[in-house]
């Protein structure tokens, strides 16, 4: 099996049909041994029942009904665990990506990418809830958390089976996958993709994820940098407060130095200093042994391929 | 006990910890033995005698030798609590069906005909739901009360989790392990897990209708148990989430406080030395800075043991899309 295209669908009853129909003209003018997984979410229309008459007789299709909506992440992971092909590629079951546009990811990876981004240069979505709030998480995500693409939304992707078998996301974590994967050390390319207006259906998306995006990137921060050594990041966090700590100690020393000035404000910022480095300094060691009992090596190497030998 | 060879295994095991109260066993064993030989199956019974409860086990053993249905008793060696004595019992059920039963009549025996029927239908777990009930007002208030919280915190419209008759396909405790006495809220884990959780109204028995006061630790305790589910379903994966916040409500007053007081200080408007609210202040940044840590330690080791995690449990996989449909279209009713 060369390729597996991953796609959730979520309620999305009007556009299961035409989505099949497009990826399988799509697939045809490729000429590769493919399969398609859906995963049904839970969906609580008529999804499943329009997909499973769409994909009669298509030996290519595998559909998972998942038992309730666990939301897009679970999803994800639900097709890849059960993904067949070298290249896994994702897209979304709104029909906002292009099916034609699988032939050039494919190509980009054969240049030898590992992963290959989808960009939605032309978005065809609202402004303000949407298109406004995904360019400052994009800028943030890259700021903060690297992996260096444009648009870490698009769900239409292209990796190479390692990367995806290696990884396991959850709760929300898809959004950040592509950072996630340079853990790994694979190369990425990024590739301008059609988007297209919906055409049926509704955006499950909302401003209400902001909280959840902005707590996200702080945990990823510190998962990304230093989850090999926490105890290490903790201290470098703690090392500010030790430097106030310090400086208000000596303050308070020469405003004591002074008959009736009392040095009670610098006193009781040294010791909320104090009191901040030492929980830094005792939480990162809880880290730290966290981490040696989880099952989890930032340093574990990705051995792609081993040749040569039967 | 039989060679287990010999005879062919249960269908349905009934699962009965005497850990609390229990009420006269014998006559619970005999109505429900008595229902499920009515329904034509075969059972075994598991009564799990906790070691405060062992005054029962010569009438347990009484009963097993005149039982036609295999009747297993599990000792415990210490007190373990309710939960503990439903994890090891069912571990011993081997039936396709297993049923747990509180040890003392709480609903009619007629509601395992329904059940069954539910369960061989397709759901996974059917809880048994006291109505008509035929207790106290009080009993029912505060059945009312726990449930509209449960209802608030978790999102669920269960009208009686803490009913000790649960019919379930060993699937459920097999993959959704109770634990430190959240059995009672089994239900609501297990559909949060993706099981299919049906509630049947069974009527109550007399025998249930008992006013029951507790102390105010045990309300304590329920409520800190809703708490602890709350979290559960809500935070287990991104516990910075939870933990955010709250940091986040302690750390924006702390912060305004001690920003008010430096300004004061610094326009020369009087000494803040002495006064109470730069404490307050300053513990309110250092108990955020401290939530905001244990947050992240929180999704250090949900991200260290992500390669365990599985976040869906899949339903089914549909391999030849024709071949399958009328399948669907026979069970899915």
């Amino acid at each position: 099996m060369q390729l597996s295209v991953v796609v959730p669908v979520y309620n999305e009853e009007a556009n299961v049909g035409p989505l099949h129909a497009e990826l399988t003209s799509a697939m045809e003018m490729l000429d590769i041994a493919y399969e398609v997984i859906f995963v049904d979410d839970g969906s609580r229309d008529e999804t499943l029942e329009r997909l499973l008459v769409a994909c009669e007789g298509d030996p290519r299709v595998k559909v998972l009904r998942l038992s309730r909506n666990y939301g897009q992440t679970a999803a994800i992971q639900a097709g890849f665990d059960h993904a067949a092909g070298e290249i896994v590629m994702t897209m979304d079951g709104d029909l906002q990506n292009d099916p034609a546009d699988i032939g050039r990811l494919l190509a980009r990876i054969d240049e030898g990418y590992d992963i290959v981004a989808g960009w939605r240069r032309k978005r065809h979505d609202t402004l303000l809830t949407r298109r406004l709030p995904s360019i400052a998480a994009n800028w943030l995500i890259r700021r903060l958390v690297g992996g260096n693409i444009h648009d870490n939304g698009c769900a239409l992707r292209a990796y190479r089976r390692e990367f995806v078998e290696r990884t396991q996301i959850y709760s929300d974590m898809h959004r950040y996958l592509v950072p996630l994967l340079t853990l790994s050390g694979g190369s990425i390319s990024e590739l301008v993709v059609n988007h297209r207006a919906r055409r049926a259906g509704s955006t499950k998306y909302g401003l209400s994820r902001i909280w959840k995006v902005a707590m996200d990137l702080v945990a990823l921060k510190m998962l990304l940098r230093f989850s090999s050594h926490p105890a290490v990041w903790f201290t470098l966090l703690g090392f500010p407060f030790l430097v106030v700590a310090i400086a208000a100690a000596i303050f308070s020393a020469y405003i004591y130095s002074f008959p009736g000035e009392s040095p009670i404000v610098p006193v009781s910022i040294c010791l909320i200093a104090m009191f901040a480095t030492v929980n830094l300094v005792l939480f990162g060691m809880l880290a730290e042994l966290v981490v040696r009992l989880g099952d989890f090596r930032e340093s574990e190497p990705l051995i792609l391929r081993i040749e040569g030998r039967g | 006990m039989s060679d287990p060879g010999s005879t062919p295994p249960p269908e349905i095991s009934v699962v009965v910890p005497v850990v609390e109260r229990h009420g006269d066993l014998r006559q619970l064993y005999s109505e429900y033995a008595g229902e499920i030989a009515r329904l034509g199956r075969r059972a075994e019974f598991i009564f799990v005698v906790d070691h405060r409860q062992r005054q029962v086990l010569p009438l347990l053993r009484e009963i097993q030798q005149v039982a036609e249905n295999e009747v297993i008793l599990v000792r415990l060696g210490g007190m373990f609590g309710e939960s503990a004595a439903l994890t090891v019992g069912v571990e011993q059920a081997r039936g396709e069906i297993i049923v747990t039963l509180a040890s003392y009549f709480q609903v009619d025996p007629s509601g395992l005909e329904p059940a069954i029927q539910k369960i061989e239908a397709g759901a996974d777990l059917v809880v048994g739901c006291r109505f008509p009930r035929v207790d106290s007002w009080f009993n029912r208030l505060q059945s009312k009360v726990f449930h509209s919280i449960v209802k608030l915190m978790t999102g669920t419209k269960f009208r009686d989790i803490s009913s000790g008759f649960r019919v379930m396909t060993p699937a459920v405790p097999r993959e959704l392990p109770v634990y430190g006495g959240i059995h009672r809220f089994f239900p609501v884990l297990a559909q949060r897990h993706g099981f299919d959780v049906r509630e049947l109204e069974i009527p109550q028995r007399q025998e249930d209708a008992v006013t029951r006061y507790y102390g105010v630790a045990v309300y304590l305790k329920r409520l800190l148990d809703v708490l602890t589910v709350f979290f559960l379903l809500k935070f287990t994966r991104r516990p910075l989430r939870f933990f955010g916040v709250v940091s986040l409500v302690l750390v924006i007053p702390g912060l305004a406080i001690t920003l008010y007081l430096g300004i004061y200080r610094l326009l020369g408007l009087g000494p803040i030395a002495q006064r109470p609210l730069l404490l307050l202040g300053v513990l309110l940044v250092v108990l955020g800075i401290q939530l905001l840590s244990i947050g992240l330690i929180g999704e250090m080791i949900v991200f260290t043991h992500a390669r365990q995690l599985r976040e869906y449990r899949i339903a089914e996989i549909i391999r030849h899309p024709a071949a399958q449909l009328d399948v669907r279209g026979l069970t899915s009713s």
